[in-house]
């Protein structure tokens, strides 16, 4: 019975909390709202809800400090509300650890989708199959260990650097990655303002894995923020 | 080529005035002495090196003592010396006409190296000042670029924000009767729900159409635009119009009024006064607890004026913050540091406030409420104007 996914909404708009409260609801999810950060992480660790829909702009504590607190202590999906305007924030809010975010203001299906997806991909869990040798996401199959790379059936052929990139895709299915965030993981903490290079071997990757590189269905890009990757069904 | 051109012709010219100048004072015969022509030819030298510099006036003066000797000293015609006096005195004389014509030359000198370093001087003054000008320029555009831009942000900030409540319930709303003609009803939304999401699209577009009234007004006021209506009239209806209409905001507090028995009749826009007058109270309620008190008076203050305040039991406002809440679209739950929540306002009301109080002529200002709790709002008006319909400045 009590088996509903929670989800926390933290939102200093009253109006906007009250509306997600009862679109959530009548979706079937618990929900429970707060105004501001720090209400909001109270809430969160009694509550311990499966996901957080945040917005960025609030009084006592921020959205970005309120993800801070979260990851610190838990894994838990988090996503961010965010207007025009606010780019910088939201980078810096991904690069926290936020999972994704969605632009106000937005329609309930969308903002759904993102919900659905941060779901489906925390229960997906972070370490899945005894050993990881093994990466089957979507479209794909990664023999970790042999380094073999299969899409939709097919071998192909990755340099190291465009299967680590691809490897850190496919760990990360459906999530934001920021630029950041993608470089540190490839080449280190040193590199993280060489968006070009990245650049480079996204295109590379794409000729690989897409049907067509020129509009690309597995690696989206996000505009100003960074990529996302989608493994198909 | 030019400068030794025009130093012969200083050499030139000073041979020429001395020739002049003896032939002159020779014609007077017998009449002029030693003295005379001795002063003449040094007050020549001092004209020829003001005029030639200082090199003709060197050739005049060694011209002027030739000339003295042999046409004026005894013997006259020759270029011996008698009498060792007139030793002394050409020898004199040399030396004054030769130290006069450097000193008045180097004077000339020094007078036009004056006047082209005070040239440059001004030269210098200009450019800098055209120089500082652009900067200022630049830096007042800068400035109204980045006012600008902040003032859009405030603006799209306050016209998203109740857009995207009226979004999401709208989409929900379409969700579940899409889902319902179609046989497929996977939204559960209740009649109360229903109703709940239909309450905020009405109670958002309520709001915008507030904030974009605002908008107007405050475009009125700066575009100087503004129509007084003055008529006679009692602050007594004014705050009770003002009061009426904030009832239902007012309704958690206890309202308190104090006017001052005997306050004579104002001369003001009512209609534009009473709405100061909500505007204070609806923030007095806004940003104090439930339960407190809000106490609005009126009485007189200094001559032909009288004074109206608005005192809430909230947490008042930071003494930095007091002038800054009278700017368009600030507010100080979310642009400074008061940590309430709930800013449910538009930023515009202060301001239009004050743009109304300011038309009247009177002044509008915060302080701390009594025994420094809470704030008080404090705007004057004027008893008597004898203008009939006022613009604003």
């Amino acid at each position: 019975m009590n088996d509903k996914p929670r989800i926390l909404v933290v939102d200093d708009e009253p109006q906007l909390t009250r509306v997600l409260r009862t679109g959530l609801t009548s979706r079937g999810f618990d929900v429970r709202a707060a105004a501001d950060g720090l209400a909001g992480f109270e809430v969160f660790s009694d509550w311990q809800p499966d996901l957080i829909i945040t917005d960025l702009a609030m009084p006592n504590m921020d959205g970005l400090e309120f993800c801070r607190r979260v990851r610190a202590i838990s894994q838990v999906p988090i996503i961010i509300l965010s207007a025009k305007g606010e780019e910088k924030t939201k980078v810096e809010a991904l690069d926290i650890g936020a999972d994704d975010f969605v632009t106000k203001p937005f329609g309930i299906d969308e903002l759904l989708a993102r919900v659905r997806a941060s779901l489906r991909r925390a229960h997906a869990g972070p370490t899945k199959g005894a050993a990881q040798t093994l990466l089957e996401c979507g479209d794909f199959h990664v023999d970790l260990d042999s380094r073999a790379v299969t899409v939709r059936g097919s071998e192909v052929h990755l340099t190291p650097k465009e299967f680590d990139l691809l490897t850190h895709f496919l760990k990360h299915p459906g999530k934001v990655l920021t630029h950041r965030t993608l470089l540190a993981a490839l080449w280190g903490g040193n590199y993280v303002e060489q968006n070009e290079y990245l650049r480079v071997f996204v295109g590379n990757l794409r000729k690989k894995i897409e049907t067509d590189a020129a509009s690309p269905r597995y690696i989206l890009t996000e505009p100003w923020i960074g990529y996302r990757f989608d493994p198909g069904e | 080529m030019l400068k030794s051109h025009k130093e012969l012709l200083g050499y030139g010219v000073a041979v020429v005035v001395i020739c002049a100048a003896t032939i002159v004072l020779r014609s007077f015969g017998d009449h002029v002495n030693a003295t005379t022509v001795a002063l003449t030819f040094l007050l020549l030298v001092l004209f020829l090196a003001t005029a030639w510099g200082p090199k003709p006036a060197v050739l005049a003066s060694v011209l002027a003592a030739t000339s003295f000797n042999y046409f004026f000293l005894p013997p006259v015609g020759t270029f011996t010396i008698s009498d060792p006096h007139n030793w002394v005195a050409i020898i004199a004389f040399l030396l004054t006409a030769v130290t006069v014509g450097q000193l008045s030359a180097r004077a000339k000198q020094r007078t036009e190296e004056a006047e082209v370093g005070k040239r440059q001087i001004e030269r210098l003054y200009e450019e800098l000042r055209e120089a500082f000008e652009r900067a200022s320029h630049a830096e007042a555009l800068r400035q109204s670029e980045k006012l600008k831009s902040a003032l859009l942000d405030a603006v799209t900030h306050d016209l998203r924000t109740p857009l995207t409540s009226i979004k999401a319930s709208i989409t929900t709303l379409l969700d579940e009767v899409r889902g319902r003609t179609d046989g497929n009803p996977m939204v559960a939304l209740d009649e109360e729900s229903k109703l709940e999401m239909m309450e905020v699209i009405d109670e958002e577009s309520d709001r915008l159409n507030r904030f974009i009234g605002g908008l107007i007004e405050l475009a009125r006021i700066e575009a100087g635009e503004m129509h007084l209506r003055r008529r006679w009239g009692t602050v007594d209806e004014i705050t009770s119009a003002a009061l009426q209409r904030a009832e239902p905001v007012t309704r958690g507090h206890d309202i308190e009024v104090n006017i001052e028995a005997d306050l004579p009749v104002v001369r003001v826009d009512e209609r534009a006064v009473s709405e100061v007058v909500y505007t204070l109270v609806d923030n007095a309620a806004k940003y104090s607890p439930k339960g407190t008190s809000i106490r609005v008076t009126a009485q007189r203050y200094d001559e032909g004026m009288i004074k109206i305040t608005v005192e809430d039991r909230g947490e008042g406002i930071a003494i930095d913050l007091r002038e800054r809440v009278f700017d368009k679209f600030f507010r100080a739950t979310r642009d400074g540091d008061i940590s309430t929540h709930r800013p449910s306002g538009t930023g515009m009301g202060l301001a239009i406030a004050k743009g109304i109080v300011e038309a009247h002529k009177g002044e509008i200002w915060i302080e701390s409420g009594t025994g420094g709790k809470g704030a008080r709002v404090v705007f004057t008006l004027p008893i008597e104007d004898e203008d009939d319909d006022i613009r604003i400045p």
